[in-house]
């Protein structure tokens, strides 16, 4: 039997002090995917492979990159992000 | 109407009347409900799958469809390695913003950003500023999707210009109009499955018409090998990679109609799933539809300019290669991208100037607004806006594409050190703000009007930094914000 996930109850305090520690998770997760997309792409540009008719650096700075972005949502929504009751009475 | 199949608007006609027919039920099932929340955020109610599409649809305008297509045709691989950074779009808002802002909005019993903004820095002339630039830009924004989608309608069905705004322009105008925001999200998620459906086709199609993957890539290999390189041999040129990841990656976390979903949706689960849902899809379709564009030179000769420019790309492969009692079906995707960044825009528009201005008007003169008039106004702006923009397509303006862009450069200077600052910075007050919006929206139209460039980089470069050095200054000189504001945002 499915159960409703409920989010615990915290104070405004403790959920400003998640919500900043996300914003700069999702931060940090940018700067990896920036440093990513670099050398998917740029770094590899002079690789002399092709994978299905397609150099290397096309592959890893297109579909890589959004394999990677995917990994990364994931990561952060499933792993370092926290449920939270949002207030107001919208999520009773 | 002039020579066009009657066939192939049999399955677009049977699209917008689905739209439509969402917006009733929508209506008919809101009605009782708080109509200001119900009608400008949807009552917080979205799940996460709603959320992540109506982020995603509104976001992908027509040039995701047409115009970035039809540069990769020119350019190449390097094109889809510069679009890709969109995969940022949708984790960054909702991780960044998403949160915060539904706090905030429960809070402050909030139902837009200017809402925010007001409680933030404390400054109605502040507010005033941003509704208005809010309604200015997406004006401009809206002006470039019904151009866009009525000049796609024109190629591919043979009909005319006029005919496709009035399909599809006014429609999107009527279903925005009685749905309000939750028949938006609605109709974004039917709006963004189709688009993806219509990229599997025309991909199938492109692919079945050229003689299979193999022989289109060998033609390519051979007739372009510019296209392989990330550079295209001068063809996409670093500062295009740098302004890009500014003006369509990193900065469109403070677009308003991107943060206005942090207040829609209802709990943080669906935040999370949307954050992944999103970035699966927004992917999806810019490697899809770019890559699209490229294998169209499996199918077209010529290069773009024989085509009629880059514009045309997608339209003439979707009339080559498709069937035509398919045509029909094709076209839904690309003017799905436009509807649904219509829709999205207007509803924000329309709640700049009921809420933001004429409600907040009232209120501050203790004078009371009956449901019944809020509910009348709230349909009648939303649809006078519509009409004003559909009006002035009609005589589509020259250059649309950069309209758009600037447009989109314009709110992100107005709007990404503010929310960004404003949010999350104890230090950020109503000076810097006001000093960071108008001063740099002026500098950035300036150098926009002039022409002006610093190493041949888009003015996002010259707008987003003149907003962050105003918003300091402002704020290092300006009255710091009161307590019991700051105990607000930063309890």
């Amino acid at each position: 039997m499915l159960e409703k996930k409920i989010a615990p109850k915290i104070d405004d305090a403790q959920k400003f002090k998640i919500v900043r520690r996300e914003a700069i998770y999702t931060g940090i997760a940018l700067i990896a995917l920036i440093f990513f997309w670099l050398i998917a792409g740029f770094g590899t540009a002079s690789i002399d492979v092709k994978i299905f008719h397609l150099p290397l650096w096309a592959i890893l700075g297109t579909v890589g990159v959004w394999i990677f972005a995917i990994l990364i949502s994931f990561v952060l929504s499933k792993k370092l992000f926290k449920d939270m009751d949002l207030g107001g009475g919208d999520d009773e | 109407m002039n020579e066009g199949s009657f066939a192939a608007l049999v399955p677009l006609i049977i699209f917008m009347a689905v739209m439509v027919g969402i917006s009733f039920f929508v209506k008919h099932r809101q009605a009782g409900k708080n109509f200001l929340g119900s009608y400008f955020v949807g009552n917080r109610e979205l799940g996460g799958f709603v959320l992540a599409m109506t982020t995603v649809a509104t976001y992908s305008s027509v040039s995701s469809f047409v115009g970035g297509p039809g540069m990769a045709f020119t350019v190449g691989f390097g094109w889809i390695y510069m679009a890709v950074v969109q995969v940022t779009a949708i984790f960054l808002v909702l991780g960044i913003f998403g949160k915060r802002v539904a706090i905030l909005a429960r809070k402050l019993n909030a139902v837009t950003v200017v809402d925010i903004i007001r409680a933030r820095f404390q400054s109605d002339f502040l507010a005033a500023v941003a509704a208005f630039v809010i309604v200015l830009f997406f004006c401009g924004t809206m002006t470039a999707q019904f151009v866009g989608g009525a000049k796609l309608f024109s190629a591919v069905t043979g009909y005319s210009y006029e005919s496709g705004l009035i399909l599809f322009g006014l429609v999107v105008v009527i279903y925005t109009s009685i749905g309000g925001f939750r028949a938006v999200a609605l109709t974004d998620t039917c709006c963004a499955l189709i688009m993806m459906v219509g990229i599997v086709l025309l991909l199938h199609y492109v692919l079945e018409a050229g003689g299979g993957y193999e022989k289109i890539m060998s033609t390519i290999e051979t007739n372009h090998p510019e296209m392989f390189e990330p550079f295209s041999m001068g063809n996409m040129p670093w500062g295009i990679y740098f302004t890009q990841w500014l003006l369509v990656g990193i900065c469109t976390i403070a677009l308003p109609q991107s943060v206005v979903r942090g207040i829609s949706y209802k709990d943080t689960s669906g935040l999370h799933s949307a954050m992944l849902i999103g970035t699966v899809v927004v992917g999806f379709m810019n490697i899809g539809i770019n890559f699209t564009g490229i294998l169209a030179h499996g199918v077209l000769a010529g290069d773009a300019a024989s085509y009629g420019g880059v514009d045309n790309i997608i339209p003439t492969t979707i009339a080559t290669v498709m069937p035509r009692e398919l045509v029909g079906l094709a076209i839904i995707g690309p003017l799905a991208a436009s509807i649904s960044t219509i829709s999205g825009l207007l509803i924000v528009a329309s709640s700049a100037i009921v809420k933001d201005i004429y409600i907040h008007y009232k209120q501050k003169n203790f004078e009371t607004v009956s449901d019944v008039k809020i509910k009348f106004l709230s349909m009648a702006i939303t649809a006078i806006i519509g009409v004003t923009v559909f009006v002035i397509a009609l005589t589509p303006p020259n250059l649309i594409w950069l309209i758009n862009m600037f447009a989109f450069g314009g709110l992100e200077t107005a709007f990404f050190w503010t929310l960004l600052l404003g949010l999350f910075w104890k230090g950020a007050n109503k000076t810097g703000a006001l000093f960071s919006m108008v001063g740099g929206t002026i500098i950035y139209c300036a150098t926009q009007a002039a022409g002006f460039k610093i190493f041949d980089l888009h003015q996002i470069t010259i707008g987003i930094t003149v907003s962050l050095i105003l918003f300091l200054i402002g704020s290092y000189f300006g009255k710091p914000s009161d307590k019991e504001t700051l105990k607000n945002f930063f309890p």
